[in-house]
């Protein structure tokens, strides 16, 4: 027990320098600033401000895109609520009760409840992610190449099983994702793959470029496509900031429900803000006493998936910082971070670099209480920023995107990869093949292979060690059970339940 | 999320335009090109996995996808990749792409004001309102931003103007 109060005081020690908390405050502004714009999500967001993070070092970098990133998801729930547009895929249904509550005057009480349940969820979600890495860190260090393999295939399956849309398709996006990370020289007999004859493929597509692609690039577009929607901005000023004692009552055991739940399945891969947030939702609604409220402003409803999404975004880090595992695009983003600034993810991070894991752990609890301070006094700001219209919004998004991703190496060419991916990022929406699974399979597609060579050496071509390792064999029928869950098609329409609900 | 269904149902949208069907067809053309590209990769053993071992895996896998995905498409109705509430997408896809093209080609000879006006006036292209004065203003100050931000401010060693 106090070797975690000792690495908390290190983790804090480190984030507390002026420098640190100066970039988790720009992390955060920023973050906040472009969440709280519709039409671009978390996971664009984090792409498109990836490179300017290169230019700091490992620690403050990875400070900074975290709090974009909760800053975001902050940013997402201030225009559900006032605009009826949900800034982030994760707090779609924050605007339904949401909306409502600030359609009767109580917006300043549901903002208020959304940033102190969403404060709340931070506090308990940073304690989870220092009680419970470093044992999962300790089980990772005795994993082999094999158990490696194996848990990588688990979190691919868990993903898609846990992502909405066709499982199929999602399946087939992953490996799209794995072909793709396979472009370039192949480390082990030095050929090359996929390259064209050209020099600059020959360490592979840059991973910046595919995620500024698909994600900001395709989004544009699509955007563009559906055209210019209407808002309807809430007039009226918000007077009250805080929740009456009823409204208090109702909230804060649907805070208390919501962080547990969203802590559990931010954990679990392909699980994180989005699935936590519906999951939620659905449940506040089943166990109300009166159903019928919800739609029309019950509190409980913005209470309880506010805390879940950000619980459930806060413990999606655990995997990510003890295994090398991402469960989802955002943490595939922050693996690629890692591994441009030379750190090799796994579970060798935390004893490696003590203070980049405590730090980035520490400064997501201080990122957790600046968003309270940024957004519940200056959310009059960020109202007015909803004003700026899309069609002079998207061209600062493009042209952030572009130079973004030409400053990651001054390549040009890494600026056309670009514009092919937006093109593929578009035709994707357009056909329904979730993009996250591909993002997945592209980090993950390199580890899987090294992993399943060496697995292969070790057992000397035999591809039953799999299944001759306890620790392989229990997390292959695991990813197993989970796709023989999915096909079961009274599941299936229940998870179809769960993210539509609205 | 959820999916408003058309008058006509999903049942009468015919089976080469369904969703699944041309998702499937994506699947195959891919994993069709990366088994030709790959023809010549060695293979190897499991034990001693040459170059095109994995991919070509994949690619199998891949192209067996994107068929069941097509069986799929075709004995389940599904939606159409054509709605009607959704205007034609050629015009935001040729200009977007085009600006970030134009970007790309102009950003290291030209420098970072020209690439940037570029970008910004065929970008606006993309749009269904063009309002000339407001992309002349925006114009002005991405690149007084992207000047101050990343040649000021990072110290990136980008041309600000064209050298002559």
């Amino acid at each position: 027990m106090p070797e975690i109060f000792q690495n908390l005081a290190l983790g804090f020690s480190v984030a507390m320098t002026p420098a640190n908390l100066g970039f988790a405050l720009v992390g955060c502004l920023v973050g906040t600033l472009i969440g709280v714009l519709p039409g671009i999500g978390p996971v664009a967001t984090v792409a498109m401000l990836l490179p300017l993070t290169f230019y700091l070092e490992p620690t403050s970098g990875l400070i900074m895109l975290a709090g974009i990133f909760y800053g975001a998801q902050y940013g997402g729930s201030t225009t559900a609520i006032l605009v009826n547009l949900p800034g982030e895929t994760s707090s779609v249904v924050t605007c339904i009760d949401g909306h409502q509550m600030a359609k009767q005057g109580r917006a300043g009480a549901a903002l208020a409840t959304a940033a102190l349940g969403s404060f709340f969820a931070g506090c308990v979600s940073t304690l989870l992610i220092a009680l419970f890495s470093p044992p999962l860190a300790k089980v990772g260090q005795s994993f082999g190449a094999p158990e490696y393999f194996s848990l990588m295939a688990l979190g691919l399956i868990a993903a898609v099983v846990l992502a909405h849309g066709s499982v199929m398709k999602a399946v087939a996006m992953v490996i799209l994702g794995l072909l793709l990370g396979l472009v370039g020289t192949d480390g082990n007999t030095g050929g090359q793959r996929f390259t064209f004859g050209l020099v600059t493929l020959a360490d592979g597509i840059g991973f910046v470029p595919v995620a500024i692609g698909v994600f900001g690039v395709g989004e544009i577009i699509a955007n563009l496509v559906r055209g210019e929607e209407t808002r309807s901005l809430v007039q009226t000023k918000i007077t009250r900031l805080w929740p009456t004692k009823e409204e208090f009552k109702l909230a804060w055991p649907a805070v208390v429900r919501g962080t547990s739940l969203g802590s559990i399945l931010g954990v679990l891969p392909g699980g994180g803000a989005v699935l936590s947030s519906f999951a939620a939702y659905a449940f506040e609604k089943k166990i109300a006493r009166d159903p019928s409220r919800f739609g029309r402003g019950a509190i409980e409803g913005v209470a309880g998936p506010e805390s879940a999404n950000n619980a459930g975004a806060q413990t999606s880090f655990i995997p990510m910082l003890t295994l090398g595992l991402p469960g989802n695009a955002v943490m595939a983003l922050m693996i690629g971070a890692l591994t441009i600034h030379g750190i090799q993810p796994g579970p060798q991070v935390m004893t490696e670099r003590p203070t980049l894991f405590w730090g980035m752990i520490a400064s997501m609890w201080i990122g957790n209480l600046m968003l309270v301070i940024i957004n519940l006094p200056l959310i009059g700001i960020w109202v007015q920023l909803l004003k700026v219209p899309y069609r002079v919004l998207y061209l600062a998004i493009l042209l952030f995107c572009a130079i973004g991703v030409y400053t990651v190496g001054n390549n040009t060419l890494d600026v056309i990869i670009t514009a092919i991916f937006g093109v593929l990022g578009y035709v994707f929406i357009r056909l329904e093949c979730e993009p996250a699974p591909m993002l997945l399979g592209f980090v993950l597609g390199p580890l899987m292979e090294e992993n399943l060579r060496r697995a292969m050496r070790i057992s000397g071509g035999d591809p039953m060690i799999f299944v001759n390792r306890p620790i392989s064999l229990g997390l292959l029928i695991a990813a197993a059970i989970l796709l023989v869950i999915v096909a079961v098609p009274a599941i299936r329409s229940k998870r179809e339940e769960a993210f539509q609900e609205s | 999320m959820s999916v408003g269904l058309d008058t006509t149902g999903p049942s009468r949208v015919p089976y080469y335009l369904r969703k699944n069907v041309i998702a499937g067809l994506m699947f195959i053309a891919v994993a069709a090109l990366g088994l030709f590209l790959s023809r010549n990769y060695p293979v190897g053993t499991a034990l001693r996995m040459g170059t095109g071992y994995v991919p070509r895996l994949l690619c199998w896998v891949l192209g067996g996808l994107g068929v069941l995905s097509v069986i799929q498409g075709v004995l389940v109705p599904g939606e159409s990749v054509i709605s009607e509430d959704a205007s034609s997408p050629w015009r935001p896809i040729a200009f977007v792409t085009l600006s970030i093209l134009i970007f790309a080609f102009t950003i290291e000879t030209l420098g970072v004001v020209i690439a940037t006006a570029l970008l910004v006036v065929i970008g606006a292209l993309a749009g269904r309102d063009l309002r000339p004065l407001e992309v002349a203003l925006t114009g002005i100050v991405l690149i007084v931003l992207t000047v101050a931000t990343f040649v000021w401010g990072l110290g990136l060693t980008i041309p600000i103007w064209p050298e002559w």
